[in-house]
């Protein structure tokens, strides 16, 4: 479990995100969505450890700020919006960055396949030779999604669960590439991990996530499960514009209509 | 050969897009060209005293007809050619390995201790020492005696480096434009204080000065090597460990962290081992320019950006370079010699613009 109690970050002075609850659970896919600038990375920043914070996280009841990197590096992996390169690294290179710990939480051994598994994965076959600089931006996150997977390979390690912070994992990635990435992650929580993902697809944040925590002006303006939070009056006023929710008839799953802004 | 080529080479040898194989069969390659270039080094020279008969004789025990010739031959050999020679291994390693080291903690390969200001900062703290250790300065040379002057560049190239980094480094990010302009910045300060300090110098110090400012190996002894050597050793020998951490800051700090790397104590080791290395090379050999921007640069070509391979690979050719640039500089007008800094000035700088125009438009600074 992730708990964060009462965390605020100021960059340069100035509160992005103000007292905010958080908690994620294994097992589930917890999402975080917002409009621009209201503090969503700055909280992911925050809930591993990159960005100074006041209040408490907390991983599997142990706090953060008391952690090794490289204790906190085997409890998590963390994918960032976007990684620029200035060697010419090949593909598998990179992958293999994600053994850089040593626990991915398979057999000894196998670890040594593990970049071409992780490619797979995430649609790449065939890629380990590339330079990673030639790639698309798409190419690009799925390549660092595949190192990332790498790093926590076994959701689960010695009893304990682990975790994938994913910042806007499909931002820039096409609509089937949306949906394999999205259904990793899914993956990764049904087998004991926790994944925590920023997301803008509204849509997609209803297909997947269990939890959504909703941020406005660095506030906490919701949280809870998808038929609970999307409703037209919260995020009208959320995200400023028009839109309906609906749902879908076989089910409970909510979806988003834009209308019109403001 | 472009990257893509060599890249394509590899694969025939392993899997796709692992270049560790291709990276040890260079560094083997590499260690044959070390040995094949100290040869060299210790048999070429102004003089025609024979390397291989000296050690064949000492070896053998055997009586050599003309006794006085063979003493200055012996003299040459052991006391003039062979501390060179090694001192210029050292040395072309020590740049190269820093280089590298520098441009994977910049994450820019046109880093380098000589082009953003290390090297001049080491210069200003050995100057200092040479023109004021009798004067104001006496009290740090009464105190370390031989090492002020290693411990004066160490210092001096610490500072610029610890300077450059809080200027250029924002929130974990490095701005390598302001890396770039603040070495060039930090490196005419460094110099105008050099200049003042050389006006300051009586004749004799100055022609020691001007020879030492231009680079040369031309005052290897042992007892230099004494001092120096094991500095550069440690700083070197630490290097390799970093290599790891290196290859994780290529994806920057904030990921290197989230890999387990313990991100600010390997910038420090790294910046310590560097202010080190290039410190006690300046102290003896002067600013000796671009092995370390160009060694790796032309490595990463070959065997990739991984600093596992990347580092040691570096030392060899540093190593190697150094020593042929040492022989032209010997030869070339011999009985006299150039200084060193200058032969490896006018090799490198048409290379490093080289880099800059096949790089335009790819690298944003």
């Amino acid at each position: 479990m992730i708990e964060a109690r009462d965390i605020s970050v100021a960059i340069a002075g100035k509160r992005i995100v103000s007292h905010v609850d958080f908690a994620a659970r294994p097992g589930e896919v917890s999402a975080i969505v917002g409009p621009n600038g209201s503090g969503k990375t700055t909280l992911l920043k925050a809930l591993t450890g990159e960005l100074a914070y006041t209040g408490t996280v907390t991983l599997n009841g142990r706090d953060l700020a008391s952690m090794k990197p490289v204790e906190a590096a085997t409890l998590r992996a963390v994918l960032p919006q976007a990684t620029a390169l200035s060697f010419p690294f090949t593909v598998r290179e990179i992958v293999r960055l994600g053994l850089i710990g040593g626990r991915s939480g398979v057999l000894p051994g196998e670890d040594t396949r593990l970049p071409e598994r992780a490619l797979a994965r995430v649609d790449l076959d065939g890629f380990a030779g590339r330079f990673y600089q030639e790639l698309s931006g798409g190419e690009q996150q799925r390549v660092q999604l595949a190192r990332v997977l790498c790093q926590v390979w076994a959701p689960v390690l010695e009893g304990r669960p682990r975790y994938l912070f994913l910042d806007e994992p499909v931002s820039s990635l096409d609509v089937k590439h949306q949906l394999i990435i999205m259904n990793i992650a899914r993956d990764f929580a049904r087998r004991g991990g926790g994944v925590v993902a920023i997301l803008h697809d509204l849509n997609l944040t209803a297909m997947y996530a269990d939890r959504i925590f909703v941020l406005s002006r660095g506030q906490l303006a919701a949280a809870g499960a998808p038929v609970d939070v999307l409703n037209d009056e919260l995020i009208e006023k959320v995200f400023d514009c028009r839109l309906k929710v609906g749902a879908l008839p076989e089910g409970s799953m909510p979806f988003v209509l834009p209308q019109s802004a403001a | 050969m472009s990257e893509q080529s060599i890249a394509g080479a590899g694969r025939a040898m392993t899997a796709e897009g692992d270049r560790s194989a291709r990276a040890r069969f260079v560094i083997a390659l590499l260690c044959l060209a070390l040995a094949l270039s100290v040869f060299l080094s210790l048999t070429s020279g102004a003089s025609d005293a024979s390397a291989v008969r000296v050690i064949r004789d000492s070896v053998t025990g055997a009586i050599p007809a003309d006794a006085a010739l063979a003493a200055r031959d012996q003299l040459i050999v052991y006391d003039i050619r062979m501390p060179r020679a090694l001192l210029g291994v050292l040395i072309g390693a020590a740049l190269a390995i820093c280089g590298a080291v520098m441009q994977g903690l910049f994450r820019n390969p046109l880093a380098d201790p000589g082009l953003i200001g290390v090297s001049a900062g080491s210069s200003l703290g050995a100057v200092a020492i040479i023109v004021l250790g009798t004067t104001w300065l006496a009290p740090v040379t009464l105190a370390f005696g031989t090492l002020a002057l290693p411990l004066a560049a160490f210092f001096g190239g610490l500072a610029v480096t610890l300077l450059l980094y809080a200027i250029a480094t924002r929130q974990g990010r490095t701005s390598v434009a302001t890396m770039l302009l603040a070495g060039i910045a930090i490196s005419a300060l460094a110099m105008a204080l050099t200049g003042v300090l050389i006006f300051m110098a009586d004749d004799r110090q100055l022609r020691d000065l001007t020879f030492w400012q231009l680079g040369s190996l031309a005052g290897a002894t042992w007892p230099k090597i004494g001092t120096v050597g094991p500095v550069i050793i440690l700083a070197q020998a630490a290097m390799p460990f970093l290599s790891r951490g290196l290859n994780a800051l290529a994806l920057g700090e904030a990921t290197a962290g989230h890999l387990g790397i313990p991100v600010q104590r390997l910038k420090y080791a790294a910046i310590v081992g560097v202010s080190a290395a290039v410190g006690a090379s300046v102290a003896v050999s002067g600013g000796i320019g671009f092995v370390g921007i160009v060694v790796p640069h032309v490595l990463r070509l070959a065997i990739g950006p991984d600093n596992r391979y990347l580092l040691p690979a570096s030392a060899l050719l540093g190593a190697s370079l150094l020593l042929l640039a040492d022989s032209v500089a010997r030869t070339i007008v011999a009985p006299a010699e150039l200084p060193i800094g200058i032969v490896t000035a006018i090799a490198g700088a048409p290379f490093f613009l080289w880099i800059l125009l096949r790089k335009r438009g790819i690298v944003d600074l």
